[in-house]
């Protein structure tokens, strides 16, 4: 994709205020603490929520990381990573999340009929299944979409632009890219950040987030190589194939042996 | 093994003889019409092509009928357990008896079932081969369907990713063997002329007795006898003389 | 703040002591950043934890809270021993040249003490003669001075005899520091004392919330001039001021010793304005020089705002209108509260505020406000305080206060101006209704003024007059369906900017300001009742402006952007008080001779060949004046060596920085340990603690009341401080879903190593005792407290928010709720301005 934006995430400068985590909600009309219905509590963390969920579509998380060398207090903010080879894409039955305008991978909610698959096959864990109604299963998915209604529209997403700390930028992604090399060399040459790196470059094609980590991707309890499943390979790539054709041919072998059965089964002979 | 009926005078009268007993049909029929809406709401959610149905509230409404559904199929061997558990033990007893015999229908198959060579068939039991592969088949996808099926709609979020993701392959796996499996049973039992007889004893529970025989020999004759008349008649077929047919 | 946000990223090297900017401030991290990126600049961060500014830190320094002092005391004998200090600026901007009364004797000679103290009740605390203190001075009464700074009764020598205990193994000692990061700390800032390289400190609570906060800030004015960081782009003394509007309120002298504009309030010792006048500008008052010698036209073109006609030369202009305090210390917080106690305040009109969570010693202070007969509140949520009669522990039936409610609108709720910490001012529009009949803090107070002069007129007792002559024409604003007219938020501003109250005319009888037009300078204001001001340091920023684009409205309307210094100035953008200054003592980024230092960021400098705009006795142009990217900080016209030349601090009497200056504690900062304390003062075993605080002792060994904890009980140091998430007692963010599901419970931080000491996991509930009350706290086990090596022993810290209080009672409870850390800390101030310390006192704890 030639016009792919990307959200460059520089950690070495946020200081994980949580501005990004309201914005995002305040955008996207979404609920935080609500007695009875939604409650978070200290866990003996500074982190809430804990985890992603139908109405937190990004938060930060907090890492307390020493390596023997330096003591750092890690801030992650963590989201939709909109690949380039988005799992959720291929799984979804209906089209509902779909690779949309500046690489985006978008969502209709009006589209989603709950089946819950993109959570749970995203490498990440990330697209948050809000169920209506355990019973009959109605539900629906939700993640960060990069805010399509602002981004589509020439604005940058609600939390790039609340980022006090200006660690958050919006733009061309080769451009976030080079942003992101240059100011992960400058860490590690200048800064003292000798296990500085950029997490997002080729991972599933490429993350529509580009992060520039002080600490390896682990200490932020990021995967180190997230892939494609295999599980999601067998099952769009094999399985869904191999299921047409398995019942393609039964229909026609049936069909086949009606006709050959026609003529040669004589019913006469049959009681 | 054939009946006497009350009204036996006349000699031109089909014998029928019981074959499936009332709950046998009764779960049988619950099982196809679930498996049915089962199968086919769930091909919407399997194929790219019917994604437009698979969408918004038609969606939604495509995987509560899938549910409902999950319920009466997963309450087919749950009722038959609690109603007639011996029958159950003998039921499964039966499907789970395989002989040469049964490699022997194999290859008899294509030139039975395609080509109308009836002599081909060698004797079978109650169940014959097919009839057992399928109903082997059906436990194990109905096993299956209800593990994965059930972790699938009320464990999310509760087991490991990787698990799920697996649950997903096998119940996909177990649907596109029993529904290829469905559609060869439906070809046969309902379409396929030589088997007519079938839904009658689905419907009904009885088969004439002359199916019986030729279908059925083992269940008719008895196994000892049936494998004789067998012998005899493979014997008989080397030495380029035509079998002849009881009547 | 000397400096502003924006100029921060002009720094070489930024020290953060007593802040934790990227908490409280997050804003000011853009220009942090940048520093750093464009400038290589470095971060130091001084802090009992790692917050999440030292998470962003190039060097973390831990030290224990309350020994700041002892921190810059090792600064400053690192900075001297090794000649680090700025010599040309030092010697020529400061009174480090100063010579000192020989007599004058410090804390190294008396064990802890500066000579001029009395104890008359030997209870080890007492008041200083500060008549050994002064200046030795010449026949004119001039200061004797030695500008190669060896005389050793100058300044600087006394500076490092003052400084010479503080060596690296004794403050390691008493910070819990160990010792090479304070050699890399002070190795670090001490270098921007070379010419060409500039530091800026950022401050907040950290260090004023102590019994030695005013000492604190002394003590980085003090690095600063001593580093020649005073008055340059990059540096200065920037407090981190608390609240959005706060340097407003100060302007604006909400403090109990001040009128506006730093002012001092009327007390019973100037009857009359002659003696008032007299008090501060005779030798030695604080209007005797700089300046402050027209203190007395500011002053009276203050009465002239508040009692328009009616204020004239014949009566004194209405000076007598103003109530007189007998101790202006009596009024500040602590003293009121105690006053409040004891049964001697009948009132209490609250504006914003939540004293039942925010107080210190919370739980006497709680107890205090059932003595008012009378509170009038006025809040945007059902807090702590409107609702106090519901506090825990208290029976509704036992509190005889009648309560007025009057519900208020929030800050985007209303028009007016406020002031950042840099002395900006930015007018900001109404953006949204106020919810059902809430009023602006100003509309309420213009309806009770209102409704006050109606009352007086009806019944007017022995003395109406200050009320019913009091300027009130505020009235034409916009129409409420309730309440109906209320002020004009405009009218409000002319005053407070001033404006001539007759036309004002030069002496060539040219008019310069004609009657009624607003002034856009404070130069222009008389004492002769011929112009009226509110707020003399706001002159200008009401008045119109150009805002570069072309367009021109009222100065903090202006939204500007250009910046044509490229040192992030932005003139015309608002107005910076005084006169749009962006940078004050700007003479200092000049040296001498009138040159900009070295490394680029000039400001201001002496060009010679510039029409000053005057001409000479025989009509020849006078030429020399000063020029630059930022509003001169000093006579424009007067040459780098004409007298005066280099007295670039024109608030200050002779005009030299002071790094010798005398407050209640002394004239130099002597470290002091907290009130409450685990260990002795190293430095001055005799003295623990500030010898000039006033304690009180008010219901000491009971239950509540003032009660003084001590090591053997309470061996763990406690803090309390802010999180990103809340506002100050909660008022506004305890209400608030997307906050308090990021933070949602009280907490208290503590080490892994205490943990493991009291068996607490992370998540656990914690009991916290002070001397005061008991707290439940989640606890938060981290690496990010570590303990502390003080005076040879372990001493632990914790740390919590104070933002959390039990939520208001039944109606519109918080959403998040927790007991109040401010229940534990200690009911004592800052010898000079009473602010209570918060920050450091004893505690102890154990799983719940």
């Amino acid at each position: 994709m030639t016009d792919r934006y990307a959200m460059y995430i520089d950690t070495s400068k946020c200081m994980a205020c949580r501005g990004c985590q309201v914005a995002c909600k305040q955008w996207n009309d979404l609920q935080g603490y609500v007695p009875g219905v939604r409650e978070t509590v200290n866990t003996g963390t500074y982190e809430n929520p804990l985890k992603l969920d139908p109405q937190t579509w990004t938060r930060i998380k907090f890492r307390e990381y020493d390596d023997g060398e330096r003591f750092q207090w890690l801030f992650l903010k963590e989201g939709c990573m909109h690949c380039a080879e988005a799992v959720c894409v291929d799984v979804c039955p209906t089209k509902a999340l779909k690779h949309g305008p500046h690489g985006i991978v978008t969502y209709e909610r009006e589209l989603c009929n709950g089946c819950g698959y993109c959570g749970q096959f995203c490498p990440f864990q990330v697209p948050q299944l809000e169920v209506l109604n355990r019973l009959t299963g109605e539900a629906k998915s939700s993640k960060c979409v990069f805010c399509q209604d602002r981004t589509t529209n020439g604005l940058k997403p609600a939390c790039v632009k609340t980022c006090p700390a200006s660690a958050l930028d919006w733009g061309d992604r080769d451009a976030m890219l080079d942003k992101a090399k240059a100011r992960a060399e400058l860490l590690k040459t200048e800064w003292g950040f000798p296990k500085a790196n950029v997490y997002g470059e080729a991972q599933l094609g490429g993350l529509g987030r580009i992060y520039v980590l002080t600490a390896p991707p682990s200490a932020y309890d990021l995967p180190e190589t997230p892939s494609y499943p295999a599980t999601a390979t067998l099952w769009q790539k094999i399985l869904q194939p191999v299921g047409h054709l398995a019942f393609g041919a039964a229909i026609v072998a049936s069909i086949t042996a009606f006709f050959l059965a026609r003529r040669n089964v004589h019913m006469e002979e049959v009681e | 093994m054939s009946v006497r009926l009350k009204d036996s005078k006349s000699v031109f009268q089909i014998r029928w003889i019981p074959k499936y007993t009332t709950l046998e049909r009764f779960l049988h029929w619950m099982h196809t019409a679930s498996f049915i809406p089962l199968a086919l709401t769930g091909i919407v959610l399997f194929s790219p092509w019917l994604q437009s149905v698979a969408q918004s509230e038609g969606g939604s409404t495509v995987r509560l009928v899938h549910r409902v559904a999950a319920i009466f199929f997963g309450g087919v061997p749950i009722l038959y357990a609690v109603l007639q558990p011996r029958r159950l033990v003998l039921h499964v007893r039966e499907f789970l008896k395989f002989s040469k015999y049964d490699l022997l229908w194999l290859k008899a198959a294509v030139p039975y079932y395609l080509l109308g060579r009836h002599s081909a068939m060698p004797p079978q039991p109650r169940f014959n081969t097919g009839e057992r592969l399928n109903a082997v088949v059906m436990v194990v996808g109905t096993i299956t369907f209800g593990i994965t099926g059930l972790a699938m709609w009320f464990g999310r979020g509760d087991m490991p990713q990787t698990l799920y993701q697996i649950m997903v392959i096998f119940h996909d796996l177990a649907f596109i063997v029993t529904v290829s499996m469905f559609m060869i049973h439906f070809y046969l039992a309902v379409i396929h002329p030589l088997m007519w007889q079938s839904l009658v004893s689905m419907r009904y529970g009885v088969v004439s007795e002359s199916y019986a025989r030729e279908h059925h020999a083992m269940w008719y004759f008895g196994d000892k006898r049936a494998k004789e008349m067998w012998e005899k008649h493979k014997a008989e077929e080397e030495e380029h003389q035509p079998a002849e047919q009881e009547g | 703040m000397t400096n502003h946000w924006v100029d921060i990223k002009n720094a070489d090297v930024i020290m953060m002591n007593g802040s934790n900017a990227a908490e409280n401030h997050p804003a000011s991290m853009t220009w942090i950043h940048k520093a750093r990126e464009d400038r290589k600049a470095k971060l130091i961060v001084v802090d009992p934890r790692v917050t999440r500014s030292a998470a962003k830190a190039d060097l973390y320094v831990p030290i224990r809270s309350g020994t700041d002092l002892a921190f810059f005391g090792g600064l400053f004998k690192y900075i001297l021993d090794n000649e680090l200090y700025h010599d040309e600026y030092v010697v020529h901007f400061t009174n480090a040249a100063n010579l000192i009364n020989a007599d004058y004797k410090g804390p190294d000679e008396l064990d802890g003490l500066f000579s001029g103290f009395s104890d008359d009740d030997g209870d080890g605390f007492g008041r200083y003669d500060r008549a050994t203190w002064g200046y030795q001075v010449d026949a004119e009464g001039k200061a004797l001075r030695d500008e190669t700074l060896q005389d050793p009764n100058c300044v600087l020598q006394i500076m490092r005899r003052h400084y010479a205990g503080y060596d690296l193994d004794s403050v390691s000692s008493i910070t819990g520091c160990p010792k090479e990061t304070l050699e890399a700390a002070f190795a670090l800032y001490a270098s921007t004392g070379a010419p060409d390289k500039v530091g800026t400190i950022l401050y907040a609570m950290g260090q004023t919330q102590h019994t030695v906060g005013s000492q604190n800030v002394r003590a980085m004015g003090m690095l600063q001039l001593l580093l020649g960081n005073v008055g340059r782009p990059g540096g200065g003394v920037n407090a981190l001021r608390g609240e959005s509007n706060v340097q407003g309120s100060t302007d604006m002298g909400l403090l109990a010793h001040l009128v506006t504009a730093y002012m001092p309030v009327t007390t019973s010792a100037d009857p009359d304005l002659a003696t008032y006048l007299e008090n501060k500008t005779k030798p030695g008052g604080a209007w005797s020089g700089g300046y402050w010698t027209n203190g007395p036209k500011f002053f009276t073109s203050l009465l002239k705002a508040w009692w328009g006609e009616h204020a004239t030369a014949d009566n004194s202009f209405a000076y007598d209108y103003l109530p007189k305090v007998e101790s202006a210390a009596n009024h500040y917080w602590i003293p009121l509260f105690e006053a409040m106690y004891a049964g001697k305040v009948k009132g209490m009109w609250i504006m914003g505020q939540n004293p039942a969570v925010a107080g210190p010693n919370a739980r006497f202070e709680r107890e205090a406000l059932l003595q008012l007969d009378w509170m009038v509140i006025q809040e945007l949520f059902q807090t702590e305080t409107v609702a106090f009669w519901q506090a825990p522990g208290l029976n509704p039936a036992d509190v005889k206060t009648e309560v007025f409610c009057l519900p208020a609108a929030d800050g985007m709720e209303k028009e007016g101006s406020i002031v950042t910490s840099g002395r900006l001012i930015q007018w900001r529009p109404k953006v949204a209704a106020a919810v059902g009949e809430s009023l602006a803090d100003h509309d309420i107070l213009h309806l009770v003024a209102l409704k006050l002069k109606e009352l007086y007129q009806a019944d007017p007792g022995p003395f109406p007059d200050p009320i019913l002559h009091l300027t009130w024409d505020f009235g034409g604003g916009p129409t409420h369906p309730v309440v109906g007219e209320l002020l004009d938020i405009n009218k409000v501003a002319r005053e407070i900017n001033g404006f001539a109250v007759e036309d004002q005319l030069d002496d060539k009888g040219v008019v310069l300001a004609k009657k009624g037009d607003m002034l856009s300078t404070f130069a222009r204001l008389t004492n002769d009742g011929k112009t009226a001001c509110g707020c003399w340091v706001f002159t200008g920023y009401f008045a119109p402006a150009s805002d570069g684009d072309g367009n021109t409205m009222p100065a903090s309307k202006r939204r500007g952007q250009k910046d044509p210094s490229g040192l992030g100035l932005y003139p015309y953008w608002g107005f910076a008080w005084p006169l749009n200054r962006r940078i004050v003592y700007n003479r200092c980024s000049a040296d001498a001779n009138g040159k900009p230092w070295p490394g680029g960021r000039e400001l201001i400098w002496w060009d010679a060949a510039a029409d000053s705009g005057t001409k000479d006795a025989d009509g020849k142009l006078i030429l020399g004046k000063w020029v630059g990217n930022d509003v001169p900080d000093f006579v424009v016209t007067r040459a780098p060596d004409a007298a005066g030349g280099r007295d670039a601090f024109i608030m200050r009497t002779d005009g030299k920085g002071g790094l010798f200056a005398a407050m209640n504690e002394g004239p130099l900062p002597a470290h002091y340990e907290p009130v409450e304390s685990p260990t002795t003062n190293l430095l001055y075993p005799d003295r623990p603690v500030n010898p000039t605080i006033k304690v009180w002792k008010t219901n000491e060994g009971q239950g509540v009341g003032d009660n003084w904890g001590t090591p053997d009980k309470f061996p763990i140091v406690a803090t309390t401080y802010r999180v990103c998430e809340h506002w100050q007692a909660g008022g506004m963010s305890r209400w608030l879903e997307w906050l308090v599901e990021a933070q949602p419970d009280m907490f208290i931080e503590m080490s892994e190593e205490l943990a493991a000491e009291k068996g607490i996991k992370s998540g656990d509930k914690a009991k916290v005792r002070s001397a005061r009350g008991e707290i439940q706290a989640v606890a938060i086990v981290t690496k990010r407290f570590k303990p502390f090596t003080v005076n040879g022993k372990t001493v632990h810290q914790v740390g919590m928010p104070w933002h959390f209080g039990w939520g208001g009672g039944t109606g519109v409870q918080a959403l998040a709720i927790g007991d109040a850390a401010n229940d534990l800390t200690p009911h004592v101030g800052d010898a000079n301005t009473m602010i209570p310390e918060y920050k450091a006192f004893l505690v102890d704890l154990e799983k719940a």
